[in-house]
């Protein structure tokens, strides 16, 4: 009965040896995989980050504003060329805007000649 | 008696005690393993890149952020000729030759040859194929948009243990901030605003030749600042500062004596007291005599003006008589309430204490109602300029995204506030402000031409600082912009002149021009007069 018990205890201690040794070899091997995509994500991270500085470099305004001048022949728009919807027409009225009273208590007059006033 | 253990009973023994020596240790490493070790994801924590924070902009688009690049170390026993060695790869990274063969030379085990090496220079090094070589990743603050924001972003360096530190602007204001690389911090600037008041204030700084210019947009019920500009300025991603570069900001770091843009003040100190009405008239003459001195214009003024054209026209002997109705007590009293003598504290870290007379008698109250005799940066008299137009409330300028409602305590009454629109309106309307009128946005605002003081504190020369201060759209002004220009020359364009109404009021129009559609400001209707014909 002893030497079954003996015989018995010894399988069962060699038996959890190899489970152990399994599982940490396993471990082992997800922590080196979990390092492996650790370090990829760290590096797409970083490539992201590169990138989204070189978008932030391409899409300054001032870059913007240099092609669409050279390439597109654009220039700033003057205010007097700007409108908002609140001075359209509406269906029914008048389409001449200088009837409509936004226009009659107009704040500012543009003159088509550049005033010579004295400025100092 | 007890009898011996037999040979079997030895061996359970042992057996069981190597059992259970087995299973203790199994579970000493099991405990170690759960308890007191990292797992492996920890290890990434320890990374050096991307350890200071992204600054993005009031839009979410970025305006610095760290990028991984490599320091580069070398052991020097490793080289067969070490002055080789030195003057290859300093040619390489760009290192001091001279130190780096004094370095190899000197028996150090491990030295370091550069920091911050970009991809390219990395590939230089990996060319020259020495042994010995070892890259250590780092990180490197890079600025998108370049020479636009520097003055107000500022700069980083590395300290004495290889943390990225602020030196300057926002980068060194901030810098408690920054440390926490997981949140942006974001900023009341808007880089389209920033971009158009650095293009426009570069262009017409080498327009008018003029040493420094500088320029900000401020939200006047917010306090955010949109743009802040001071050229020259300095490119942050290079390596070598170009000649003439700096990164002085003059808008927050220097002092001034504003001018004639002070008026402001004075008026409004007037308009909320009841000392003068605006169509009241003042004589003005050839001169204001006080005591042993003597008040000149600038040039030649009528005889007789109404107050607002005192305003208007710019007027130093008017102004005088309006500010000395106040008297110096209430003058300087005034000042301090709107912020004017104490240094102004904003995220950003550069800000000098405005200078003032300490003796502040009669001759002093002239001086200062019309702007000399006082220095003050132009930041502080932004906030002052916007509390005036406001509704008349306290504003503290700041560098971060702040959507809501700061304006504080009540400062002048809103109804003064409402009158100094109007008389701003009229500067730009009837004065020497014409040139900043923008058809679409009623502009509101004030000219400023000091002289400047020699240097050494007697008298003034014949340069000048030449301002403009604008409100936009006067009625309810939502933004205001200053603009500044150090020592201009007039042109052939200006007949010689080099006034804030040719050099500075024109600039601050067309900025207006540019953003106040981009800023969604309600646009007023316009009237094109059709030309007339030549019969």
């Amino acid at each position: 009965m002893i030497r079954v018990l003996n015989f018995f205890c010894v399988a069962l201690m060699g038996l959890s040896i190899l489970a152990l040794y399994h599982v940490s070899e396993r471990t082992r091997l997800a922590g080196v995989e979990l390092n492996h995509v650790n370090r990829q994500i760290a590096e797409e991270h970083s490539t992201i980050n590169v990138l989204q500085t070189e978008w932030g470099h391409l899409a300054s305004p001032e870059r913007i504003a240099t092609l669409a001048a050279s390439k597109l022949g654009l220039d700033n728009t003057a205010t007097v060329q700007l409108s908002s919807l609140e001075l359209l027409p509406r269906r029914g009225e008048d389409a001449a805007p200088l009837t409509s009273s936004p226009v009659r208590n107009a704040s500012v007059v543009v003159p088509s000649q550049t005033d010579s006033g004295d400025t100092h | 008696m007890i009898e011996a253990p037999t040979i079997f009973q030895r061996r359970i023994v042992i057996g069981a005690v190597m059992c259970v020596a087995a299973f203790a240790l199994v579970m000493v490493r099991l405990v170690d393993v759960t308890l007191f070790r990292d797992g492996p994801h920890k290890h990434w924590h320890g990374l050096a890149e991307f350890a200071r924070a992204d600054l993005i902009d009031r839009n979410g688009e970025l305006l610095a952020r760290d990028i991984p690049t490599q320091d580069l170390y070398a052991h020097p026993h490793a080289f067969d000729d070490k002055a080789q060695a030195a003057r290859d790869l300093a040619l390489a990274t760009g290192a001091d030759p001279k130190r780096l063969a004094a370095m190899f030379t000197d028996k150090h085990p491990y030295v370091l040859v550069a920091r911050q090496l970009t991809p390219d220079a990395q590939d230089r090094v990996m060319h020259l194929g020495y042994p010995g070589l070892d890259f250590q990743p780092s990180a490197r603050r890079y600025y998108p948009d370049g020479r636009a924001a520097a003055q107000v972003l500022g700069v980083t360096s590395l300290d004495d243990d290889g943390d990225m530190i602020g030196l300057t602007g926002l980068e060194a204001g901030l810098d408690a901030k920054l440390q926490d690389a997981a949140h942006p911090v974001q900023l009341s600037i808007d880089m389209r605003v920033q971009y158009i008041l650095a293009h426009e204030v570069e262009e017409n700084r080498e327009h008018f030749h003029a040493q420094q210019a500088g320029g900000i947009v401020l939200d006047v019920r917010t306090g955010e600042v949109l743009g802040m500009v001071s050229v020259p300025d300095f490119d942050p991603n290079g390596y070598e500062p170009k000649p003439g570069d700096t990164t002085h900001n003059i808008i927050g770091q220097d002092v001034y004596e504003l001018g004639s843009i002070f008026k402001i003040l004075s008026f409004a100190l007037a308009t909320e007291d009841h000392t003068m009405r605006p169509d009241e008239v003042f004589a003005i003459g050839q001169g204001y005599k006080i005591g042993k001195y003597t008040i000149h214009e600038a040039e030649h003024m009528p005889a007789t003006l109404a107050a607002r054209d005192i305003l208007a026209k710019s007027s130093n002997i008017g102004t005088t008589q309006i500010a000395l109705r106040s008297g110096p007590t209430r003058q300087r009293q005034f000042l301090t309430t709107m912020g004017l003598l104490s240094r102004l504290h904003t995220e950003l870290p550069e800000a000098r204490k405005p200078l003032y007379p300490s003796n502040w008698g009669t001759i002093e109250t002239a001086t200062i109602s019309f702007g000399h005799g006082i220095s003050v940066s132009p930041l502080t008299f932004v906030a002052a300029a916007a509390a005036v137009v406001n509704g008349g409330r306290k504003i503290t300028p700041t560098f971060l995204k702040h959507p809501e409602d700061g304006r504080g305590e009540q400062l002048i009454k809103p109804e003064t506030s409402a009158k100094m629109r109007e008389l701003l309106r009229y500067v730009v309307t009837n004065g020497t402000g014409k040139n900043a009128d923008i058809a679409g946005y009623d502009v509101g605002g004030k000219t400023g031409s000091a002289q400047k003081p020699k240097l050494n504190g007697h008298g003034y020369t014949h340069a000048l600082i030449t301002s403009f201060c604008a409100a936009f759209p006067i009625d309810d002004p939502r933004y205001l912009v200053f603009v500044l220009m150090d020592d201009p020359h007039g042109t052939k364009e200006t007949g010689g002149f080099a006034l804030a109404g040719y050099t500075a009021a024109p600039l601050a129009g067309r900025v207006i021009a540019r953003i106040a559609p981009i800023l969604g400001v309600p646009q007023r209707p316009v009237i094109t007069v059709a030309p007339r014909s030549s019969t």
